[in-house]
């Protein structure tokens, strides 16, 4: 995909699909060893052993409306070109991990993009909590999505103050990083 | 044939303020993986691609392409089109794909790498 974003974007989707009421998506990048590195770990139902192995054919998916699932097999194929790897482990009743390394400065390796209105989306879905941190060299943004709704009590995150300001608060987080 | 006459013809749309008359297209190159193109596309060639991110800038100039199209209506940033100012890169953007482009350009005349005897 032409940005990592819709790949977080597409795995942030199967934990909500396996039933995850938390996920956390940690993004570093360090020029100390030119690596970037996305992690996500959710509390879904897991994966047996079985499916772990077939989750890179992408003939394999646990979708009922279509027969391909493609999205690991091309964040893994993006994560490879990149001299990264993709590494995923999962226990049934456990939840998953999955973890995609690139070299930062390949020339393949496509931009993050839009991680804002990737990680609102997962948010504004309401079905589980997200824990996000971005570091890039020394400097860090994080947020819990837990401890925003803790500040606005019963205002719900669908409400159009909320989600606006949001919005602005990732995209003012993120611009700190640059 | 030069890069206005291109444009013209393909009603692509320069999204950079960079003129482009009589700026000479010998050959062409389509892709969207980096590294390919890098390897592939020569000097003076038009560059077909789906990718609108500012390294496309760096990609184009450093291998003196006459210019690059992204297809498909994909939208170019800013961000990409400042840098391609800067770098005096020329953006073009086609509604159609990659495929049709490349077609239209090939029938037209360009076809090849812009290498010698190809």
């Amino acid at each position: 995909m032409r940005e990592l974003s819709l790949h977080i974007l597409d795995v942030m989707m199967n934990s909500v699909e396996a039933g995850a009421t938390h996920i956390e998506l940690r993004i570093e990048e360090r020029s100390s060893d030119d690596t970037l590195a996305i992690t996500l770990q959710d509390n879904g139902r897991g994966m047996s052993q079985e499916q772990l192995s077939r989750i890179s054919d992408p003939f394999f998916t646990t979708r009922t409306t279509r027969h391909i699932g493609l999205g690991i097999p091309l964040f893994q194929a993006a994560a490879e070109r990149c001299g990264g790897q993709l590494v995923i482990t999962s226990q049934p009743g456990k939840g998953t991990q999955l973890r995609a390394t690139f070299q930062h400065s390949h020339i393949d390796r496509a931009p993050l993009g839009d991680i804002t209105s990737t990680v609102l989306s997962i948010i504004l879905t309401d079905s589980c909590d997200l824990s996000y941190t971005h570091t890039v060299d020394g400097a860090e943004f994080a947020f819990s999505t837990l401890e925003i709704h803790a500040e606005l009590g019963d205002v719900p995150f669908s409400h159009p103050s909320v989600r606006a300001w949001l919005r602005q608060f990732i995209q003012d987080g993120e611009a700190s990083l640059q | 044939m030069t890069l206005d006459e291109i444009a013209q013809k393909l009603s692509l749309v320069n999204r950079t303020s960079i003129g482009i008359q009589g700026r000479e297209v010998t050959g062409g190159y389509t892709g969207d993986l980096l590294s390919c193109v890098m390897a592939g596309a020569q000097e003076n060639s038009i560059w077909i691609t789906i990718q609108a991110h500012p390294n496309i800038v760096a990609v184009a100039s450093l291998l003196g392409l006459s210019g690059v199209v992204v297809a498909e209506g994909i939208d170019i940033p800013q961000e990409t089109i400042a840098k391609a100012e800067e770098h005096s890169v020329p953006l073009l953007s086609a509604q159609e794909t990659s495929f049709t482009v490349s077609g239209r350009l090939f029938q037209m005349g360009v076809s090849g790498t812009g290498r010698t005897n190809q």
